[in-house]
């Protein structure tokens, strides 16, 4: 497989329960607030966990009349929004025929479904459609290009970018914006409570005590060009991806985690890379029991004698799950973390759990400055996704 | 950076399951006529044995299916396709609306649960016929099938899989009550639909063309075989096949106001 050429990382934006901007969201990350709360938004009352990664209040825009009823669609446009803000090139300077838009979500607009099965209008149906929010971001956007939306259940953040690097390498775009998004809603609530894969605890990924995770809300987005197109100070760049399929169960990982390693080396040679280049991993680390030590597992079996040796952390205790968001959110870490040197710490590990026996930077973070990092995830279907990132 | 240059894949095989019947040539060329009122043309549920499929939902069966008359399309069985070395593709614009629709309704348990992820259903039919290569799970209606076919030529390119399933599944007898209440009484019936296109590396062109304009033409194909969104370019493919239709292939698609087309030229099958 040949190396490709690596796509840019203009700018992103971020909606997340710890800070609705990229700046309170790294200070966040490394501070360790905290962005879990009991949800207020709709009744937990009759669920084992009621708690969440809850954005209590959307604070970015005054006004909200040009954007549709819908939470999944003001959460992306909120971080859209903060993009361009910060954006070095604003979409507007290309052909909007030659803006694309490729969002990853678990979820899409299945609340619209929701609300439109409890008597609402019917125009609430076309909403519930998993692509509704990602179509309403491209008309917020003005993008008249390729849009897509993918969904590989929680690793849809990271497939979303891959492919958004794909339609750059072969000309159909000059710009895309890329991400995901999920939000918190009765259906994945009670659909996650059923599955009883949410803790009462405090998230702990890799800790002996770990005993599941929390969902949160989030969207998060990048601006990605040519590299030739980029300027002088990118974000970074992406320089490989892949998605896989485990095809062993349908909602538990493979227990090897065979597709995991798959998607990372086929996204490092992809990269151009080896496993001895990558300096930092971002875990998908849920703190359930078996995702946590199947990473591991994979990790040891990529880095051989060097798996002690290379940090990795997972960003899930300050926020919850994010879904379809958390990859991307997990991405833009990575190239933050290289832009300040520092790594922000994996929260409440305490407790090493022997078959957790990597360096999970716990406690406080920490001054080290990745170049090339890898991002992995996992989902719902058996779906994985990697990414190796380059930060500038 | 220049463009890569993505070959054409060539079409080894295409297994088609509709409302209508099995293959092109169960195809209607008046959707409205052949439907007599029906607003859903449904599928009903396949006969598939075993305990393993005693919860699986009636699309992910469908998914099997689909895949089953591929291979019986393409005269080989499951072991060519096992393995590594296939890309697993899925599209669809609605499909998982049955399953959310239940756990809303329902009481929601925690295996009805896992079913209402679109991508349980390309899991479903990579477990059975052991699909472990690369996997991407696009949503939408015609176009994102167009764009599916240009990731798996962009996977075979890159020598990331060996072969790649473009899978397309949509049902709708679920939420029939739901579509009466949102489309109009004119439009085409809906029907249900299930098919898997298997792409091998070509020597061809491919070229994926998007617009943001209404055409004409766009809903002439659903006028006469009726709308199977994500599964319509797949059923219009074929179509042309099963006519030998002459080269350069051309496919479109509209949805949501998008027009994508796909060219496929000299020797992509």
């Amino acid at each position: 497989m040949a190396r490709r050429e690596r796509v840019a990382v203009l700018a992103a934006g971020v909606t997340t329960p710890i800070g609705q901007d990229l700046d309170a969201f790294w200070s966040s990350l490394l501070t360790g607030a905290s962005g879990i709360s009991l949800i207020e938004r709709f009744p937990v009352a009759d669920l084992r966990v009621g708690r969440g990664g809850e954005i209590k209040k959307l604070t970015r825009l005054k006004r909200w009349d040009r954007v549709p009823d819908c939470r999944a669609t003001r959460l992306l446009v909120s971080a859209a929004d903060e993009l361009i803000a910060h954006a070095p090139v604003r979409p507007p300077v290309v052909a909007p025929t030659r803006l694309a838009v490729v969002v990853g979500t678990a979820l899409g607009g299945v609340e619209e479904g929701e609300r439109a099965l409890a008597g609402a209008a019917p125009r609430r149906l076309r909403g519930a459609l998993y692509d509704a929010p990602g179509d309403n971001l491209a008309r917020w956007l003005g993008a008249r290009g390729p849009v897509l939306t993918v969904s590989t259940a929680c690793a849809s953040g990271a497939t979303a970018l891959g492919i958004g690097a794909d339609l750059l390498r072969q000309d159909q775009a000059d710009l895309v914006v890329a991400g995901g998004y999920d939000i918190l809603c009765r259906f994945v609530m009670r659909g996650f409570d059923a599955l009883r894969s949410l803790t009462r605890d405090e998230v702990r990924p890799f800790d002996r005590r770990r005993s599941g995770l929390l969902l949160g809300e989030a969207a998060a987005l990048v601006l990605l060009s040519r590299e030739a197109d980029a300027g002088r100070a990118p974000l970074g760049f992406i320089r490989g991806h892949a998605s896989t399929g485990d095809g062993s169960h349908i909602s538990a990982p493979d227990p090897e985690g065979r597709g995991l390693e798959r998607a990372a080396r086929l996204a490092l040679a992809e990269a151009g890379a080896g496993p001895e280049d990558v300096d930092f991993v971002s875990a998908h680390g849920t703190a359930t029991v078996l995702n946590d030590r199947i990473e591991t597992g994979v990790l040891k079996r990529l880095f051989g004698a060097r798996a002690h040796a290379v940090p990795v952390n997972s960003i899930k205790p300050t926020m919850g799950h994010t879904m379809g968001a958390a990859a991307t959110l997990e991405a833009i870490m990575c190239l933050l973390a290289g832009r300040h040197g520092q790594i922000p710490p994996t929260r409440h590990l305490e407790v090493p759990d022997p078959e957790c026996d990597l360096d999970y930077v716990p406690g406080a973070a920490r001054a080290f400055r990745p170049r090339l990092s890898l991002s992995t995830s996992l989902g719902f279907g058996g779906c994985n996704g990697a990414l190796v990132l380059e930060s500038t | 950076m220049p463009a890569e240059i993505i070959a054409a894949p060539r079409v080894r095989a295409l297994g088609l399951v509709t409302g209508w019947g099995r293959g092109a040539a169960a195809l209607p060329t008046d959707a409205r006529a052949a439907a007599a009122g029906r607003s859903v043309v449904g599928l009903g549920r396949p006969a598939l044995s075993g305990d393993r499929f005693r919860r699986a939902t009636r699309e992910c069966l469908w998914a099997l299916a689909a895949v089953e008359s591929m291979l019986e399309d393409g005269q080989t069985d499951r072991a060519e396709i096992a393995g590594e070395g296939t890309a697993l593709l899925f599209v669809t614009a609605a499909v998982y609306g049955a399953s959310n629709r239940a756990f809303i309704e329902g009481t929601g348990g925690s295996t009805h649960f896992a079913y209402t992820a679109p991508a349980v259903i390309p899991a479903e039919a990579a477990i059975e016929f052991g699909l472990r290569g690369s996997s991407v799970l696009f949503v939408g209606g015609a176009p994102a099938t167009l764009r599916a076919i240009w990731y798996g030529a962009t996977l075979l390119a890159q020598a990331a899989c060996e072969r790649a399933l473009v899978l397309a599944v949509e049902t709708f007898e679920e939420c029939a009550d739901l579509y009466a209440r949102a489309r109009r009484r004119t439009a085409p019936p809906l029907v249900e639909a299930a098919a898997c296109l298997w792409l091998e590396p070509g020597v061809g062109r491919l070229e994926l063309r998007s617009t943001r304009a209404r055409r004409a033409e766009a809903g002439a194909r659903a006028r006469r075989m009726g709308e199977m969104l994500a599964c319509g370019p797949l059923a219009e493919l074929a179509s042309r096949r099963a006519l030998a239709a002459a080269e350069p292939l051309e496919l479109s698609g509209v949805w949501r106001g998008e027009a994508a087309d796909l060219i496929i030229t000299k020797g992509g099958g």
